[in-house]
């Protein structure tokens, strides 16, 4: 083992490369746990924060990721908790554990999942594609996207409901030949 | 209501469609149910997914047409190189700024702008214009952003905004009136004193830059957080509340101005010259004297609710250097200030009245002393015709002047020209009333003012 104190140049470095391998998880992460989208910004920036703040205490040799979890975890619950007074709150501990350990899980096969659904986009039509980009791109809520496309919020649901569906049934078709080595 | 097959609650929970309590049900629902819990975790994957590969989804239009074959290796590269852009973006905005820099993506758009002057914003201010995290500083007329989940907030100017992000804003100072519908509740506004949270409103927030701020509800319920001693509370229709008023109202020391030459051969008086002083007073007297405030608080309502919330301001000035009976022109200037106390959408454009104070021994009130029935030359009614006499009038319309107001008329050149004891004095009041006890205040720098211009008057 090396004695020499950390070199701060090194340590960026580190933790920059570790956040780049990991960050689309850990944002997909924290968006699976939590349904707001301005909650969920707060959330993400608040853990890469605490996580930049606290890597000289991080295991180079242990697993970034399952590190960040837990990190990004408290940082939920923690944030739930101060919204508690809040009625409607979205965010309830036993749900969040409980989706947050299926997400575990499942970690390797979801991980895959991610990757396919960038192939399976590209297949879509492209009016489809439209919707998609309003949706997650430009952060429209399915009222806008209903005044934009002329449509009904009933039709613009039962759109974006069917896109995902289509998404999902390729992506599971993506993942079922054997994984690319 | 018949319950919905589960894949298509989860659907709809992902699209924000199902009720509070439809979601509290399927989240129990999920913890139970193994089954629907890989379902739920299968779907919410997929939309998360999206959500953080949003950057590169915009790429998807331009993408080519669908072609299943050899697409792949172009994405992961793009895409990597996209990701080492952005992480080099928040390790330095976490070196240099900290937090809340490098979220930029618009949460709002400015969807109106009546007559609308603006300074010093970095957002664009022209209407229709989407807005990111960001400050806006409107220093005349009033203009309305629309929050991408339905919130929208009506400024008033003169005020500075600070977007942090779709659900919260920051009141620098000013007013602003946000109404938010069922989708945004939790919808926050932070002053310098507190935080108000929406339940489902229409809400009023006003701050003044020295530190002191309103609340009112028109319509539902808000909680207001970090009030002294760290306590909440909630406020419901019709109520409002103040925080912070009298323990800051008193502004500095007053720098002694100077009589300054100006081009054109005019003289400029403030009232931090010479003997010169500046106060208000209200009917009532809470919290006086306020002769020492920085600002200037002027308001009229005929409405019973608000009577002891009138108040007027008297300005003295030093003319004692100038020969008087010589002035040919004259000019009083205000400089508007953000009062702190009620809201611009609920008075009409607002007349104003000077009077001058043609009895001189009252010339000598005291800014330490002054009370409401010590105000020199008034009586509880208004100005005594006695001892004052109006010398001009001025307007300032609903969503401010932008800027220092110069008011002239003859009367005040003539008015001036009678001087003898090189003291003048005017009484300003407001005219127009309100058609809420909320309407706004009105109020202008006084020689206490840290930063406004003081009351001046300048001859020639």
């Amino acid at each position: 083992m090396d004695s020499a104190p950390p070199d701060p140049t090194e340590q960026t470095e580190a933790y920059l490369r570790l956040l780049n391998q990991h960050d689309r998880w850990l944002a997909t992460y924290v968006y699976s746990l939590v349904s707001r989208p301005a909650d969920a910004e707060d959330i993400l920036q608040e853990a890469k924060v605490t996580m930049w703040k606290h890597f000289a205490s991080f295991d180079r040799g242990s697993n970034f990721r399952a590190w960040a979890r837990k990190i990004a975890t408290n940082q939920i619950l923690n944030y739930r908790r101060s919204e508690q007074r809040r009625p409607n709150s979205t965010l309830d501990d036993q749900f969040i554990e409980a989706v947050a350990a299926e997400i575990d899980r499942r970690a390797e096969t979801l991980d895959r999942k991610s990757d396919a659904l960038r192939q399976c986009l590209r297949k879509l039509p492209e009016a489809h594609r439209r919707i998609i980009v309003w949706r997650y791109y430009e952060d429209c809520g399915v009222e806008e996207i209903a005044a934009k496309s002329e449509r009904t919020v009933e039709a613009v649901y039962r759109l974006l409901s069917r896109i995902r569906g289509v998404l999902n049934d390729c992506v599971n078709r993506q993942m079922a030949p054997t994984p690319v080595p | 209501m018949k319950t919905p097959p589960p894949d298509e609650r989860i659907q709809r929970a992902l699209d924000g469609l199902l009720s509070p309590e439809e979601m509290a049900a399927l989240q129990a629902d999920v913890v139970r149910d193994g089954d629907l819990r890989a379902a739920y975790v299968d779907q919410v994957w997929l939309h998360a997914s999206l959500k953080a590969d949003r950057e590169t989804l915009a790429g998807l239009l331009d993408a080519p047409a669908p072609d299943a074959g050899k697409i792949v290796r172009r994405w992961p590269v793009a895409l990597w190189a996209a990701s080492i852009a952005a992480c080099v973006t928040l390790v330095a905005s976490i070196a240099l700024f900290g937090k809340g820099t490098f979220f930029r993506r618009p949460v709002a758009t400015l969807v109106q702008a009546e007559n609308c002057k603006w300074a010093g914003s970095d957002l664009p201010t022209a209407v229709n214009s989407r807005l990111g995290a960001g400050t806006l500083s409107l220093v005349e007329g009033i203009a309305t952003l629309r929050f991408k989940n339905g919130a929208t907030v009506t400024i008033e100017a003169p005020t500075r905004l600070e977007i942090l992000n779709a659900m919260h804003c920051r009141l620098i100072e000013g007013s602003l009136v946000a109404e938010v519908p069922e989708p945004a509740h939790g919808f926050a506004i932070d002053t310098p004193d507190i935080k108000v949270v929406d339940l489902g409103t229409k809400f009023g927030v006003t701050t003044a830059s020295n530190g002191n701020s309103q609340v009112h509800v028109f319509k539902g319920e808000v909680e207001i957080d970090g009030l002294p001693g760290d306590a909440h509370k909630r406020l419901k229709e019709g109520k409002g509340l103040n925080v912070g008023s009298g323990s800051t109202a008193v502004g500095q020391e007053p720098t002694q101005g100077q009589q300054v030459q100006e081009e054109g051969g005019w003289t400029a008086i403030p009232t931090s010259f010479g003997r010169g002083k500046d106060g208000y007073a209200r009917r009532g007297d809470s919290g006086a004297p306020m002769g020492s405030h920085p600002l200037l608080i002027v308001k009229h309502t005929d409405l019973e609710h608000g009577r002891n919330n009138e108040r007027r301001a008297v300005v003295t000035f030093d003319v004692s250097q100038f020969a008087t009976a010589n002035a040919r022109e004259a000019q009083l200037i205000l400089d508007p200030q953000p009062s702190g106390f009620g809201f611009s959408t609920l008075v009409p454009d607002s007349r104003f009245a000077v009077y001058g104070l043609t009895d001189e021994s009252l010339d000598a009130w005291n800014e330490k002393e002054m009370r409401w029935a010590t105000l020199p030359g008034c009586t509880d009614e208004g100005p005594d015709l006695n001892r004052a006499t109006k010398v001009a009038e001025f307007w300032i319309p609903r969503g401010g002047s932008g800027g220092p107001i110069t008011i002239r008329s003859d009367a005040l050149a003539e008015f001036v020209r009678k001087d003898t004891n090189g003291m003048i004095t005017f009484v300003i009041v407001r005219e127009t009333g309100e058609t809420n006890t909320s309407g706004l205040a009105h109020a202008f720098a006084s020689r206490e003012h840290p930063t406004g211009r003081p009351p001046t008057l300048r001859l020639k």
